[in-house]
């Protein structure tokens, strides 16, 4: 690990000092375990990037906040990190040519007790599929058998107990609305849930409010989730919301053929696209 | 409210239906139903759409909030689409919505989707039948509802 933080570092100073990027997205000490994301403008500041085990924010979401950049913005990248920016690349909210990828091959993050995350435990990308720049060596893929697995247990109640199953979660819901907004395939100018005067969304806090907003935001994310687990970990009342989004790529799977959003830039997202051929129901 | 409550049928319940109809198939078709003097269900109400791919998932979603008991979203058959490929983006949105209220705990027969011609007027009515006699069967939704 601590190799790797050096190469990182080294690498982010050259890119800096040769004027090659503006400025670096990546992970810096925070209080205890925190790894705050951090903005590097000078190559004297490189010290305070970090590469250890603890780095568990995606960092993609931050190229929302700097969509016209000067120059390029670098930005560490780990598969779903990487992911994320081919995400809103193909989305069109970041220029592909504006983010120079410095990939790092990852073997999973921590939480503070040292357990492995549920998110990386079900990673199924640990290598950064695009990048501009890897360091370190390529790690081994383990893959996810039980992907889907909870989500066919789930599948297998009756109507109401799956009805009162999800009423249960999402009466747990207090609508921070955390899930949306540290999402890197939630980039929408304004959110739904925010067009007040639309009012798709009711103010109200209840169990039905909750179950609109839990199911626009999963269903309106379908084919472009990246499976990163960031909603699920961010959760302040820990929601399963993984279990909604993966019934949503299953079925993609399932009906319109294999995909996995943010892997190849150049495979359309299922739900912008149509075949003649896509199954008949509605005959 | 449980999910026993949930289930009581009032005394002369009749369900509420919402039918999103295709501008210039479905909608069509229903006026041909008319024009034949053809009988379906009062219990449908219909409302207009330019195109089947109009509807927005979340429409279907806002109908069950706001007290509806079944759903149908009807256009034209696949290649003759008003805009060309319109309801080839309908077929795939909905098979993945469809699938995803089921997992909710919606019963798939409360959203439908069907293909409608403007000249099938009378499957026009026949599939309004069968909708309003599925969800006479299933009693009022109250799944997702946000009013009693
Ligand atoms: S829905 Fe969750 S897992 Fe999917 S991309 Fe967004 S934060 Fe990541
Ligand atoms: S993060 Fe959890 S509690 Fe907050 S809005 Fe999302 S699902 Fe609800």
């Amino acid at each position: 690990m601590s190799q790797m933080q050096e190469e990182l570092r080294q690498k982010a100073k050259e890119l800096l000092e040769k004027g090659e990027v503006r400025y670096i997205i990546g992970w810096g000490k925070g209080r205890f375990h925190h790894r705050p994301p951090i903005f590097i403008y000078q190559a004297e500041d490189v010290d305070k990037l970090v590469w250890d085990e603890y780095c568990v924010a995606n960092l993609g979401k931050y190229l929302l906040d700097d969509k016209f950049p000067e120059g390029k913005i670098g930005i560490c990248v780990r598969g779903c990190d990487s992911r994320a920016v081919v995400r809103l690349v193909q989305d069109k909210q970041v220029k592909r040519e504006d983010v120079c990828l410095i990939g790092l091959p990852c073997t999973g993050k921590v939480d503070q007790e040292g357990r492995e995350l549920v998110k990386c435990r079900d990673c199924m990308h640990r290598n950064p599929p695009v990048y501009d720049i890897v360091l370190g060596e390529p790690v081994e893929e383990k893959g996810n058998p039980d992907r889907f697995k909870r989500v066919e247990e789930l599948e297998k109640l009756s109507s109401d107990e799956k009805y009162e199953y999800w009423s249960n979660v999402f009466d747990k819901c207090i609508r921070c609305y955390a899930c949306r907004n540290v999402c890197p395939a939630c980039n929408c100018r304004e959110c739904f849930v925010d067009q007040y005067r639309v009012g798709w969304q009711g103010k109200q806090k209840n169990c039905m409010q909750n179950q609109i907003f839990g199911l626009t935001r999963a269903y309106h994310i379908a084919d472009r989730c990246i499976e990163c687990g960031e909603c699920e970990r961010v959760c302040p009342v820990g929601l399963p919301l993984m279990e909604l989004n993966r019934k949503l790529i299953k079925d993609l799977n399932s009906l319109f053929g294999p995909y996995e959003a943010g892997v190849n830039p150049d495979v359309k997202p299922p739900l912008g696209e149509y075949r003649l051929e896509d199954p008949e129901e509605y005959m | 409210m449980s999910l026993e409550e949930q289930k009581q049928v009032p005394e002369n319940w009749e369900p509420t239906i919402l039918a999103f109809c295709c501008n210039w198939c479905t909608y069509a078709g229903a006026d041909l139903a008319g024009l034949n003097r053809m009988k379906y269900p009062e219990n449908v109400r219909i409302l207009r759409v330019p195109c089947s791919s109009r509807v927005n998932p979340q429409f279907i979603l806002r109908a069950f909030q706001k007290g509806v008991d079944g759903v149908l979203v009807a256009g034209c058959h696949p290649g003759d689409c008003h805009y060309v490929s319109g309801n080839y983006f309908t077929r795939r949105r909905f098979l993945l919505m469809q699938r995803f209220l089921e997992y909710n705990g919606i019963d798939p027969r409360r959203f439908q989707a069907r293909w409608i011609s403007g000249a099938e007027a009378g499957k026009f009515r026949d599939t309004m039948l069968q909708l309003c006699e599925e969800i006479k069967e299933l009693g009022p939704n109250r799944k997702l509802r946000e009013v009693k």
